[in-house]
């Protein structure tokens, strides 16, 4: 019952999106395609002016690149913030949280003044390095971590364990799910992302695949609706193969976490 | 810190000024920006690739760039944006609608001496109201390409079944009101009513009425003036009242495109809206015929909404970029260009050429081409923020609509708020 | 390795990319809003505190402020409960079941826009989802995102709908984060069911529940993109929320400063929140902390 009410947001894209280019709205009892167009399929996947492969290549190459900085960059410091003691340690940790608290609307326009400035615009650089941070990761792993009972690494730290190899050996390792969370929150945000993608970047090469596809939207009268949920169907099997792939990750902390 | 991590430090800060990314070539790379048309219209799309192609091989060592923004709102952010941070695209498509921010402030070249200085192009070849709605006394800051009048569609077919005569000169509000009351029955309005205000300010117009100020400069005492208020209670009559309109949220819930299907006897909409009937298998296309507004003035107003082509202030390459609006707006490239059926030609001898073919056609387009001597630039082309002053206007039309809000008091809050953030300008 | 300047080194990566691209930004906005920067003509006229003196005597900024508060006060709550019971529903089949784990993490993956859409959908009129199916029962239709009572309630029932994926995938790592040792023993002193949960799955979640607190206060408070695609604040302003006003301030009628000082005093009131929130918190957290 609660996976069938999960599945709804996914079968309607992929009932919608094979109904005839440019028809409206199904209602309920119009849900069930009469005849499946697939052939919105062929138009967004092999349209000749639509490099969706490109696009794609960019998402994969952004995505990737974000959730492998994140991963590395913030659990190092929620490492840090979790079972480290130093000076200022609160007032730094505050200044992360205080970071999330300000609303993006607002930094968007220095941050692109800023990308300008280094001339990154249109590049992987503009897409990827804003994003390799992030204050919401940082609090996430930190929380996790904190789970995590102290005599873990005490135990590891006596067995002559460097801080490098705790972190490394002995939390990351039992830390699995919580790292497949926040790759795979950095993963979603960084692919479904549109406005700052559609900023930073202007030429087709660069599009990432939402900015790319976004271009179905409209016909002449109105918005297109089958081919809007194609694309965004397009869009998300990516993203749903690479959680099929990685999914074991997700329950790995537990096992691993109770051998030890 | 491990020699190895330190390494792995300074191969991270060395790698990042490789991310500059710079052009310097020989060949010039002319960017132009647009909205990206239509991306569900393939032939559009390869008919435009190909006269880009076609210009790059009249131009050797010119290279198009083209920086498709998807959305028309997207498009002006972006485009402004990209104006803020000094890097707008050499050429840009221009909205009539959000004309006025790019040209007030200063975002565009004057191509006023390109045209004086150019033998090979003359204004004359356009129509002269189109070319005016980029004009700033002398200057001008665009070419433009096409546009469409408003208009009324009618189904003439439903017109005969109701005993109406489809009115051929000008016709009042009354009129409008009585062949709607006449078209209405089980399973179709008369006239199909959307909460869109491009499509409905005509009305205050036809009614001696408007929006802003002739200065464009406030909006209390004109848009909640009495003629105002008159206008808009008949829309609003004609959706509460007589019902010969969907209320909006039945139409929300049908979604489908009442006229197009046969539920709707009349639609005010532009242009465009032919080339997406051709996808209706219900509706004959002969018998669709395009009438000028209702009005309760002596002659009909309607707006025109537009579209041209310009080039920014700080444009790297004037000459190259004149020459693409040219060969842009030429007689060539815009017969073909024209042949998608979005809109009118901005070119008098490509719009008239169009006058021949299919009878019922042929009436389409000369019922467009008659109305464009009487119409009107859209407020966004002179002053800046339009669409605010939109939003405000159907906020207020839903206030009244769907939540009973009386005419006088919504209009009269909209035009205060209107005021309000012009004060703020 | 035991050197003073270790903590700092596993910090500063991320304090690096923090002040770059978190405070810099931050303070140009802070300096922005103490001038009238007019963005598109490039003038840039000195006015103090003014931007913030406008603000306390706007109505309009009043209103976004309370209709967050709104809208955080239920949705923020509700989310979390329904999250952490679909979570530990979940977390057992999620152990278990292979193929269909995916499915858990579907409302996550989906674009809000796609969500929204069919929200849009969900909640039309005559035809929509809940329309159709409360018609059969003789229910009169309710335009839900247009009527002044229905469109805040509908917008935070369907947040906890939205928010319910990425807020399980949360809890769900958070309970599979428990260490299986700890329910060993409290099925040894004989806890089952509910009195399990209370004794070792809740106080355990502590920190997951911080943090799910705090972020989803900040993100109710930042609420954007669902407003902007079902409602655009209306009808007459009654989902006019913070999110959305500072993004209408900024892009709509490129307002910088007024958007920047409005951001600021956002700020301040999720900082006030967030501290509490900590504060409160920080009972059950002793024991966990190294500090």
């Amino acid at each position: 019952m609660l996976a069938i009410l999960l599945m709804a947001p996914f079968v309607w894209m992929l009932l919608v999106s094979l109904h005839e280019s440019r028809s409206s709205i199904p209602v309920l009892r119009d849900l069930w395609p009469k005849e499946a167009h697939w052939e919105n399929y062929r138009f967004v996947l092999l349209h000749p002016d639509v490099p969706v492969f490109r696009f794609l290549l960019n998402s994969l190459v952004v995505a990737g690149a974000v959730v492998a900085g994140q991963l590395l960059v913030c659990s190092m410091a929620a490492y840090g913030f979790a079972r480290l003691r130093f000076r200022g340690r609160e007032f730094l940790f505050s200044l992360f949280l205080g970071s999330m608290m300000f609303a993006g609307t607002v930094t968007q326009i220095p941050t692109f003044l800023l990308v300008r400035q280094l001339h990154w615009l249109d590049t992987y650089w503009a897409l990827i390095v804003p994003g390799i941070g992030s204050a919401f990761g940082v609090f996430l792993l930190r929380q996790f971590f904190l789970q995590i009972p102290l005599e873990i690494d005490e135990a590891a730290r006596i067995d002559g364990a460097g801080e490098w190899k705790v972190y490394w050996k002995v939390i990351l390792p039992m830390s699995r799910a919580a790292l497949a969370t926040l790759g795979a929150f950095a993963f979603i945000a960084t692919w479904t992302d549109f406005f700052w993608p559609l900023i930073a970047t202007s030429s087709q090469d660069m599009r990432t695949l939402e900015v790319g596809l976004s271009i179905f939207k409209n016909s002449y009268n109105g918005q297109n609706w089958p081919l809007q949920m194609t694309a965004a169907v397009v869009t998300l099997v990516p993203v749903l193969a690479v959680f099929l792939l990685l999914q074991r990750h997700f329950v790995k902390g537990v096992t691993i976490g109770s051998i030890k | 810190m491990t020699r190895r991590e330190a390494l792995a430090w300074l191969a991270a800060l060395g790698a990042v000024p490789l991310g500059c990314r710079e052009f310097e070539s020989s060949s010039v790379a002319l960017r132009l920006a647009n909205w990206g048309g239509a991306g569900d219209d393939s032939d559009y799309y390869r008919l435009v690739k190909q006269i880009y192609r076609e210009f790059e091989a009249a131009h050797p060592g010119v290279i198009l760039k083209v920086e498709g923004v998807p959305g028309s709102q997207e498009y002006v952010t972006k485009v402004l944006l990209d104006h803020v941070a000094g890097a707008m695209p050499d050429v840009m498509a221009l909205d009539a609608s959000s004309g006025a921010v790019f040209i007030d402030n200063g975002t565009l070249m004057d191509l006023a001496p390109f045209v004086e200085k150019d033998k090979a192009f003359s204004l004359g070849d356009y129509f002269p109201n189109v070319v005016d709605i980029a004009r700033r006394d002398k200057a001008i800051y665009a070419i433009p390409t096409d546009f469409t009048p408003m208009v009324v569609y009618c189904n003439a077919a439903h017109f005969r079944e109701a005993g109406v005569a489809v009115p051929t000169g000008r016709w009042s509000f009354d009129d409008f009101l009585s062949a709607a009351q006449r078209l209405t029955r089980q399973g179709r309005y008369g006239f199909e009513f959307a909460n869109w205000m491009p499509g409905w300010v005509m009305f205050l117009w036809n009614n001696g009425s408007d929006v802003l100020s002739p200065d464009g400069s406030r909006a209390t005492g004109i848009l909640d003036g009495p003629r105002s208020v008159e206008a808009v209670q008949y829309l609003a009559d004609l959706v509460l009242k007589h019902r010969v309109a969907p209320s909006l949220s039945q139409a929300a819930a049908t979604g489908v495109d009442l006229f197009a299907t046969g539920k709707a006897s009349m639609k005010v909409v532009g242009h465009w809206y032919l080339a997406s009937l051709a996808a209706f298998k219900d509706l004959d296309p002969h018998e669709i015929v395009v009438v000028e507004l209702p009005t309760n003035l002596p002659q009909s107003v309607t707006v025109m909404y537009e579209a041209g082509q310009a080039i920014s202030k700080n444009c790297r390459h004037p000459e190259v970029a004149w020459e693409f609006l040219k060969f842009w707006a030429s007689q060539g490239v815009q017969s073909r260009y024209n042949q998608s059926g979005i809109a009118v030609c901005a070119r008098k001898d490509v719009a008239e050429a169009s006058l021949k073919g299919e009878p019922s056609k042929v009436a389409r387009e000369e019922a467009f081409l008659r109305i464009v001597p009487s119409a009107r630039s859209p407020w966004g082309a002179s002053v800046e923020g339009y669409d605010r002053v939109e939003e405000f206007g159907q906020k207020a039309m839903d206030d009244i609509l769907k939540n009973g809000v009386p005419v006088q008091a919504a209009l009269s809050k909209a035009a205060a708020a209107i005021d309000k953030e012009f004060a703020l300008r | 390795m035991k050197r003073s300047g270790t903590p700092y080194f596993f910090i500063a990566p991320a304090l690096l990319h923090l002040v770059v691209f978190g405070f810099l930004p931050i303070m140009f906005a802070l300096w922005v809003s103490f001038f009238d920067w007019k963005i598109l003509k490039g003038t840039m006229p000195f006015v103090g505190l003014g931007k913030y003196q406008e603000l306390m005597n706007d109505p309009g900024f009043g209103n976004a402020l309370l209709n967050s508060a709104k809208y955080a006060l239920v949705s923020v709550p509700t989310g979390m409960a329904v999250a952490v019971l679909v979570a530990l529903l979940a977390s057992d089949q999620i152990r278990a079941a292979g193929l269909f784990r995916t499915v858990y993490y579907i409302p996550a993956v989906c674009s809000t826009v796609a969500i929204s859409m069919l929200w849009i959908y969900v909640y039309l009129p005559e035809n929509g989802l809940i329309n159709a199916t409360t018609a059969l029962f003789g229910l009169k239709s309710v335009d839900f995102l247009n009527e002044q009572g229905w469109a805040m309630p509908a917008l935070a029932f369907m947040s906890v709908w939205v928010g319910l994926g990425p807020r399980m995938i949360i809890y769900v790592a958070g309970i599979l984060g428990i260490p299986p040792s700890l329910y060993e023993a409290a099925e040894l002193d004989g806890a089952r069911g509910w009195r399990r949960f209370w004794s070792v799955t809740w106080p355990m979640l502590a920190p997951t529940n911080l943090f799910v607190l705090v972020t989803g206060t900040i993100a109710a408070f930042q609420l954007f993109t669902p407003v902007y695609m079902m409602t655009r604040g209306g009808p007459l302003d009654s989902t006019d929320v913070l999110g959305y006003h500072i993004y209408v301030e900024s892009w709509k009628k490129f307002h910088v400063s007024n958007a920047s000082a409005q951001s600021f005093l956002l700020l301040v009131v999720i900082g006030v929140l967030a501290a509490v929130q900590f504060k409160l918190a920080k009972r059950q957290l002793e024991g966990y902390s190294a500090g």
